[in-house]
């Protein structure tokens, strides 16, 4: 009766973050795809149906609420997580008009704790 | 009185008042309630280069650059209907056009003279080109942007500073967090002290984050005052002292407001340092070079109650790779400063619930781009 894991689909431009929160995700058991760049999830066709999504805010070119904009338009009705080295309240408002299901603040001592939050939400 | 004794009265009175406005050492200029110039001391005359009879009957708005050329008449129109005295005896630095579309600084009082049920008002003009009072006042305003800039640059330095460190500590926290995981699942006589250790080192890791956040609380305490303000009125308080020496250096200024952007919930001040900051910049880079010199201020508003300003300049535009990273913090091309303004505009603007960007068109020059919010106009109910 095993069940697939849920995709975890990241998106941050700092290697160092990325990698290690592929790390803790993995070894909570979540499997993790991770994107250097917003482009590069863009260009992913193949996006799973389930899962969810990690986000950074701050990035250079296209920041993390425009991808989120960009990801809506196309009809990607993942959830989505933003996370930031600062979370300000104007943040906050603009996420959540976006429909992002929460605004984490970095070092992020318990990602996993939230992304099962989002998917117990989920349908 | 007879009439030909009525008629010599006037004759009197009328050749007193030239010979006051050809003597009064100030420039004086006295205009009608609908804003048309009825007369014009002669050192106006030389002031602002027109002759008494060419600006005569036509709106004193003719002496004033854009935006307040527009909004002149409804200037006087608001004090006629209200009585709220702006300028009326009270006295204010405002800036002057003359005939060959110059501008220049000016200390502007208005007197007012009722003749029956009619307004006259009379406006003494100095010139401040070249008047220590102005260095004063610019000092003034200028220190009190610097010591905005400098309370805003150490705030951005603690943010920068946060979110510099806070993406390794993101890495070490995670690593640590992983590494815990993984050593419940192992046994062997050392791994609950490896255990132990690592759950240390992840609070230590948290600890270090709450510092950073206790720091860039404690510079961000100066929390911004943010009130429904008048976007026109900001532009015009901050380019009085950001076009100072614009002339010298042959610039030609315009602004294109647009009437429909009119209030923003606004940190007066901050948004002011922005628009001093990127005014201040164009005005830079156009001193260095270039046969065509025009600065462009304008408005517009956007979907979404949003406010677009554009400082746009004719410089030499930027480089991509420039571009790309201007609003980083310490990123410069300028030999002197620390490449902290842009980066504070961003700051200030991001505060705000706003976007800053810029674009180098292929023509050449440079076009910073931002957002504020709009505001509801709550005054307009009174009204009905």
């Amino acid at each position: 009766m095993s069940k697939a894991p849920d995709v975890i689909l990241l998106v941050d431009d700092d290697a160092a973050v990325r990698n290690a929160l592929k790390f803790s995700l993995e070894m909570e058991g979540f499997s993790v795809r991770l994107y250097p760049t917003p482009e590069d999830l863009l260009a992913e066709h193949d996006l799973p149906t389930a899962g969810c999504l990690v986000i950074d805010y701050r990035m250079p070119e296209i920041d993390g609420l425009e991808l989120v904009e960009r990801l809506r338009r196309r009809g990607v009705t993942l959830p989505v997580l933003l996370i930031s080295g600062r979370v300000t309240r104007s943040l906050r408002d603009r996420a959540f008009g976006l429909g992002i299901t929460d605004v984490l603040e970095k070092p992020l001592s318990d990602l996993a704790g939230s992304i099962r939050r989002v998917l117990d939400d989920g349908p | 009185m007879s009439e030909t004794s009525i008629a010599l009265a006037l004759e009197a009175a009328e050749a007193r008042l030239r010979s006051i406005l050809q003597t009064v050492p100030d420039a004086m200029v006295i205009i009608d309630e609908q804003g048309r110039i009825e007369s014009l001391s002669t050192t106006a005359e030389r002031l602002f280069g027109y002759e008494a009879d060419e600006a005569c009957g036509r709106n004193v708005s003719l002496l004033m650059p854009s935006p307040y050329r527009e909004q002149h008449d409804a200037y006087i129109g608001r004090y006629l209907e209200t009585g709220e005295r702006r300028i009326i005896g009270i006295g204010r630095i405002v800036v002057g056009q003359r005939k060959d579309g110059t501008t220049f600084p000016m200390h502007l009082t208005v007197g007012e003279l009722r003749t029956g049920d009619r307004h006259h008002f009379t406006g003494f003009i100095r010139d401040l080109t070249d008047q220590q009072i102005t260095e004063d006042r610019l000092k003034e305003l200028q220190s009190e942007v610097t010591h905005m800039s400098r309370f805003t640059a150490l705030g951005e330095m603690a943010s920068t500073l946060a979110h510099e460190i806070n993406q390794p500590l993101t890495a070490i926290s995670n690593y640590l967090k992983g590494s815990r995981r993984l050593l419940e699942r192992m046994e062997g006589e050392n791994v609950e002290m490896l255990r132990d250790a690592v759950a240390k080192a992840a609070d230590q890791a948290l600890r270090a984050g709450q510092i950073i956040r206790r720091l860039r609380e404690f510079v961000a305490r100066g929390e911004s005052e943010r009130r429904i303000e008048s976007l026109p009125k900001l532009i015009e308080d901050a380019s009085t002292l950001a076009l100072v020496g614009a002339r010298e250096h042959g610039i030609l200024v315009t602004f294109r407001l647009d009437p429909a952007a009119d209030l923003v919930l606004a940190d007066r001040i901050q948004i002011q340092q922005v628009l001093v900051n990127l005014m201040r910049n164009a005005i830079e880079v156009m001193s260095e070079g270039g046969a065509v010199r025009r600065l462009d201020i304008a408005t517009s508003a956007g979907p979404d109650e949003q406010v677009e300003v554009t400082v746009a300049d004719t410089g030499a535009g930027l480089a991509p790779e420039v571009a790309k990273q201007l609003f980083q913090p310490f990123v410069t091309t300028k030999r002197k400063g620390m490449g902290l303004g842009l980066s504070i505009c961003r700051t200030i603007v991001e505060a705000h619930g706003g976007k800053i960007w810029v674009d180098s068109p292929p023509g050449g020059g440079t076009i910073f781009h931002f957002t504020l919010r709009a505001a509801a106009d709550d005054r307009e109910t009174d009204d009905a």
